[in-house]
């Protein structure tokens, strides 16, 4: 339903997106997932047709936005990052036009706004001026836009920003409702938003695709982890016995962090596979070499870890690249 | 011209629900309202034999500043918002990723000015209608003037929304609309200042004044139709390539 080939986008020398490609079928939701700046906005302004690539191709729904834009569109509900409105309208004036806008036949209009602010819970907003409406409710009523007309591709930009818990609870749950009907693509910086609702997820980071996979290739990422170990006695000792233990790939100490003279913090990492028990084993292993132990605390990969390591897998040539 | 009817309703709406149309309109009305009494009172004043074949209502068409004056201040405001709004605020992003072209949010944004600069002529005609209970009223007079005033504010909001859409700020746009409007009618003024000569036909030529003079007498010369089309056409040209250009910044 999306196609994305050798993407581009550069501003005079500045590469904001740099040979993406990717796919994403019927059924399916994709996070598209990166810090912020890594280029996740610019990427789909273009695959919404508002921004032009530099290079490269797009088809959504089988049209290609540069030759076929208005065929392209029409398939297209898109969401933009800050959900921009008319502060003027009421809520269902403003769904209505939008309707139009996008050709929804005018017998089925009305009962098609109807139905896209009951599932995006505006519904009972629906004769309030949007200038007098909360973020979370703005936010919605963006999604409701996208929503009307049933189109075939969802572009969602960042749509829990904004939202209180329970409504970031009902709009993923919306989401995962709606993803056998469509293919979606929903970006996002959370990890966590994407493990919520996503089957599939597509790392961006500096403008590159660094890494794609299912969910679970994501989590066994996240899984790389590690330790932080505040020992008493001598460091290179403790370094050297930390880096013995079978499972270690990385021991360091960290200078800025010693809580107490005399000790000293010992960050320790370990790949997906052996978890937990290298930690243990290298708290066993210091004990046995006479190394006092004061502090053991496990460290899960923040995102920004897990983006770290998978540009330096990137330069490694490790990366799966595209989808 | 796919997306043109929803929004043009659209713009005309925002203009309605928001006092700008209103205020604008009030304005123009009293100003012209004002300006009308003067006429009327003078023509009251004077003595037949001194008027010559001039009647009031070409007098208000075509021997006074004050019938422009007005143009150059409410067209630029009118237009102001079409697209620095949209920009600033961030909508013109939903607005170009709907189906719909280029041309037809420009044509329908325009058209939306355009049907409110109608609306706020259309009780001016209450003055023609006075003037006909107490007088004659050369009809032909009234339709050729109707029909240039159109077409000289059709070409001032062109440029109107040709600027709203090189900035993103509403006041810029109005500021340097109005600049222009001000100089192409002082250039047009022209024709009484240069000597002969080329530069001096070129003033002519753009002339608002004598465009309405002659309307006022109830002429009109086709080589300014095709003029004030083309102060209709550069511009909203521009204005629709200015926004597919959007797309490569």
């Amino acid at each position: 339903m999306i196609e994305v080939e050798r993407l581009s986008k550069s501003y005079g020398a500045f590469r904001a997106v740099s040979d993406v490609s990717f796919h994403v079928e019927r059924g399916e939701v994709v996070g598209f997932l990166g810090p912020n700046g890594a280029g996740k906005s610019t990427t789909l302004r273009m695959l919404a047709g508002f921004l032009g690539p530099t290079a490269g191709r797009i088809r959504v729904g089988g049209h290609d936005i540069a030759e076929e834009p208005l065929l392209a569109r029409q398939k297209l509900g898109y969401m933009p990052e800050t959900s921009p409105l008319y502060p003027e309208m009421r809520v269902r004036e403003y769904l209505t036009f939008r309707a139009e806008l996008k050709r929804v036949p005018r017998r089925v209009r009305k009962d098609e706004v109807e139905r896209a602010a009951v599932d995006a819970r505006v519904d009972d907003v629906a004769e309030v001026l949007i200038g007098h409406l909360s973020k979370g409710y703005r936010q919605r009523v963006g999604l409701a836009d996208a929503l009307l007309g049933a189109p075939p591709v969802l572009i969602l930009d960042e749509p829990t920003a904004g939202l209180d818990p329970n409504q970031i609870r009902e709009v993923r749950s919306l989401i995962k409702r709606r993803g056998s009907e469509h293919a979606i693509l929903i970006s996002t910086h959370i990890l966590s938003e994407v493990e919520a609702t996503c089957t599939r997820a597509l790392v961006i980071a500096r403008g590159r695709l660094v890494a794609s996979g299912t969910i679970d290739e994501l989590r066994d990422l996240r899984r790389a982890q590690g330790a932080r170990i505040t020992v008493r006695g001598d460091e290179r000792r403790a370094l050297e016995v930390a880096r013995g233990v079978r499972g270690v790939e990385r021991a360091s100490v960290e200078d800025s962090s010693a809580p107490l003279p005399g000790t000293v913090v010992l960050a320790i990492e370990h790949g997906a596979e052996g978890g937990p028990e290298v930690t243990e084993e290298v708290v066993a292993a210091l004990v046995k070499a006479g190394i006092g132990v004061r502090e053991v605390v496990a460290r899960a990969a923040s995102l920004e870890q897990v983006f770290s390591e998978l540009t330096r897998g990137e330069n490694e040539g490790e990366s799966e690249g595209g989808a | 011209m796919r997306g043109f009817w929803p929004i043009f309703k659209r713009e005309l709406f925002a203009l309605f629900v928001t006092p700008l149309a209103w205020v604008l309109i009030t304005a123009f009305l009293f100003f012209q309202g004002w300006h009308f009494y003067i006429i009327v009172v003078n023509f009251a004043a004077a003595s037949g034999e001194a008027l010559g074949d001039t009647g009031p209502v070409q007098a208000f068409f075509g021997q006074t500043m004050l019938l422009y004056l007005p143009l150059l201040v409410i067209c630029p405001m009118l237009t102001m918002r079409l697209f620095a709004e949209e920009r600033r605020s961030g909508t013109i992003e939903t607005l170009l990723t709907a189906p719909v072209g280029a041309p037809a949010v420009v044509l329908a944004k325009y058209a939306a000015t355009l049907a409110t600069y109608a609306a706020m002529w259309a009780p001016t005609l209450l003055y023609i209608v006075i003037i006909a209970r107490t007088g004659e009223v050369d009809w032909r007079v009234v339709g050729t003037s109707y029909l240039s005033v159109i077409a000289i504010g059709a070409g001032y909001l062109a440029i109107g929304t040709m600027t709203s859409a090189l900035t993103n700020s509403q006041l810029t746009a109005a500021v340097l609309s109005a600049i222009g409007l001000c100089l192409l009618f002082l250039f047009g003024l022209g024709e009484f200042v240069f000597p002969d000569g080329p530069v001096r036909d070129v003033a002519t030529h753009v002339s608002a004044w004598t465009q309405m003079n002659d309307a006022s007498r109830g002429l009109v010369d086709s080589r300014r139709l095709i003029y004030d089309a083309t102060v209709v056409l550069l511009p909203l040209f521009i204005t629709v390539r200015a926004v597919e250009a959007w797309r490569w910044g």
